[in-house]
């Protein structure tokens, strides 16, 4: 006879009066498979629920891309490959090109997160290592805080104070000191009319910093102390300390806060829309108006009157997808690199 | 049973002479603690401790778990000083400098180098990890440089395992590798006394033995002093083994002394395994 069907426990062994070991041994599987039962459906709950949430962000991410890519299949059908390459905006004669919002975005995150890297860097390792104790609580809170700021308001104060502040102090000097240097003088050529790319990169970074300011804040306070001491009993300064082992023990873990504000700085739809001026221009000058993907779909979507319009700024949404897609993958690729040859780097 | 006859008693005997022959007596002393008194905050963590640790000798500090060993070994190169709520009371004299008063850190953490309890690795290469403090203290021509790592490394019994990978994360050696890299990164700057704070509580114990052989490499070289929890290795290491208890310094002594035949009961009931 053969050992009891394990999936019908209580049938096996009170009807077999087959030799006594068997039984025992039947008799263990039943004691298994009753714990099992007592146990599995918790358990299987428990699996289902966080394998379900997993998966649900996946099906989410398919949805927005399917419905962006059909919503944009009739724009990327009319123009091809043109519709990234072309700087044509023209509304009246149904003209789409996406390349003015793309260099507009990239720019204007490129700006921010020159801005905010080494800013925030400095205040998350001023909050962990220098600030005396006391001061740590409140300036930690006054940065939450800003991070808790809606963007339009920062749109605002982009738009009725720093932009005008820009336009007669910064874009001026800029205009009279940069302008005239060789390669990057025309980055900073055109009217200080004070919307423009540079503008909207600065008000980016303040509203990128609270992000990665945070994080690395976290990710510093956790380094262990016993490595601290190590680097101080070898007799490094703080600036040694800081420099050659805190920084990178936790590099892979500030690429990550990085990232955080690289995501929110190229997905910034209403201050960005507020500052940088909304022209469909092709500009090297960072003085003047541009546009971005999201700041475009947030002004020209309620006047999307042909079906080519409204399938364009669906397809440029999808861009949008592309690029941080791409931008995400590079800074990763990076990041391997660098861990790779960290040996040799270093 | 008398303590005579307990087991570390006989892993005494089975290691290589407790070596009593190096320290002479009248040798110099090196460190000496002066009635010292620490305190971490309002709480006081040694009271009045007075030892002194002599010359090119292996120091062991014993006792039970919080009875200060740890804190007298942090007050020695002052990396207590990080944390602004720990001060230090008395006198440290370090060949006859108190650095409790002024010192420069810098040049007192090159004199007085340090090992901690888990290995602390840098996150780079196992040569950069070397050349850490290295390239604080003197400034190298590169192939200087390159033959202070390997000596360092050969001191630390580990250029054979590492010498084709110098290149390579210190992160991706075993513990007990991280743990003689950190041992070669402290040496490397010729210190001229070597702290270990339960330098193998971290280990396995083959890391754990041939940590020890390294001591015995290394005693000579150095002045060492060595917190740990483990008497057999305090036996089979030192030359003069302390013992604290609550923050006192109960006894200070030859280690075949305080192994045999120890002056205070408080060390026979602690060595005998009657509390700690």
């Amino acid at each position: 006879m053969d050992t009891t069907d394990p999936s019908k426990p209580q049938a096996g062994p009170s009807g077999d009066p087959d030799v006594t070991d068997r039984r025992a041994d039947t008799e263990l599987g039943i004691a298994g498979t009753t714990m099992r039962t007592r146990g599995v459906w918790p358990e299987r709950l428990f699996h289902a629920f966080t394998g379900g949430a997993a998966w649900f962000v996946l099906l989410i991410l398919l949805a927005v891309t399917y419905s962006m890519a059909s919503g944009g299949w009739l724009a990327f059908k009319t123009f091809g490959f043109a519709f990234v390459t072309s700087d044509k905006w023209d509304v009246v004669n149904g003209q789409f090109g996406a390349l003015v919002p793309i260099y507009g975005t990239l720019v204007t995150s490129a700006i921010a997160l020159i801005i905010a890297v080494p800013i925030s860097i400095g205040i998350a390792l001023f909050l962990t290592e220098i600030a005396p104790a006391w001061t740590r609580q409140p300036i930690a809170m006054a940065i939450e805080l800003l991070a808790a700021v809606p963007s339009i308001i920062y749109g605002m104060w982009g738009l009725f104070m720093f932009a005008p502040f820009m336009a007669t102090h910064i874009e001026p000097w800029l205009n009279d000191h940069l302008g005239s240097v060789p390669i990057i003088g025309p980055l900073f050529t055109g009217p200080p009319i004070g919307i423009g790319m540079l503008t909207a990169g600065i008000v980016l970074g303040i509203m990128v910093i609270p992000f990665i300011a945070s994080v690395a804040r976290d990710v510093f306070n956790a380094v262990p102390a016993s490595l601290r001491e190590s680097a101080v009993a070898l007799g490094a300064t703080r600036w040694e300390r800081l420099c050659h082992v805190t920084l990178p023990h936790t590099r892979s873990a500030i690429v990550g806060a990085i990232f955080l504000g690289l995501g929110r700085a190229l997905g910034e739809t209403m201050a960005v829309t507020f500052v940088l001026g909304n022209a469909h221009d092709l500009s090297v000058s960072l003085l003047m108006p541009s546009n971005s993907i999201a700041a475009a779909i947030a002004n020209e979507f309620t006047e999307a009157d042909t079906a080519l319009y409204r399938s364009s700024l669906i397809a440029l949404a999808f861009m949008l997808f592309v690029v941080t897609f791409i931008v995400l993958s590079i800074a990763k690729l990076m990041l391997a690199r660098v861990e790779r040859n960290m040996g040799r780097t270093h | 049973m008398k303590p005579q006859d307990t087991p570390i008693k006989n892993s005494l005997i089975s290691t290589p002479e407790p070596s009593e022959s190096k320290v002479p007596a009248g040798k110099s002393v090196k460190i000496d603690i002066r009635d010292l008194n620490f305190y971490y905050g309002k709480s006081q963590a040694l009271h009045s401790v007075t030892l002194p640790i002599p010359d090119y000798a292996v120091t062991a500090i014993i006792g039970p778990s919080g009875c200060g060993k740890s804190t007298l070994l942090r007050t020695i190169n002052r990396i207590y000083s990080l944390y602004p709520e720990q001060r230090a009371e008395g006198e440290i004299l370090i060949d006859g400098k108190n650095i409790l008063r002024k010192a420069d850190l810098a040049d007192l953490r090159r004199r007085v180098g340090m090992v901690f309890q888990k290995p602390t690795p840098f996150a780079s290469s196992i040569r950069a990890n070397v050349a850490f403090a290295l390239s604080y203290y003197e400034k190298l021509a590169k192939w200087e440089q390159d033959e202070r790592i390997e000596q360092a490394l050969r001191q630390a019994a580990l250029w054979d395992e590492v010498k084709d990978k110098l290149n390579q994360s210190a992160l991706s050696l075993s513990g007990g590798q991280q743990q003689r890299l950190c041992i070669a990164r402290t040496i490397a700057v010729r210190p001229e006394v070597v702290l270990f704070d339960e330098p193998t509580s971290a280990l396995d114990p083959i890391s754990t033995a041939r940590i020890e052989e390294l001591l015995h490499e290394l005693r000579g070289q150095f002045t060492i002093v060595i917190v740990t929890h483990n008497m057999q290795q305090a036996a089979r290491v030192s030359d003069k083994t302390a013992f604290f208890h609550m923050g006192e310094l109960i006894e200070f002594d030859d280690t075949s002394r305080i192994f045999t035949n120890p002056s205070v009961a408080r060390t026979q009931d602690y060595i005998t395994g009657r509390y700690g």
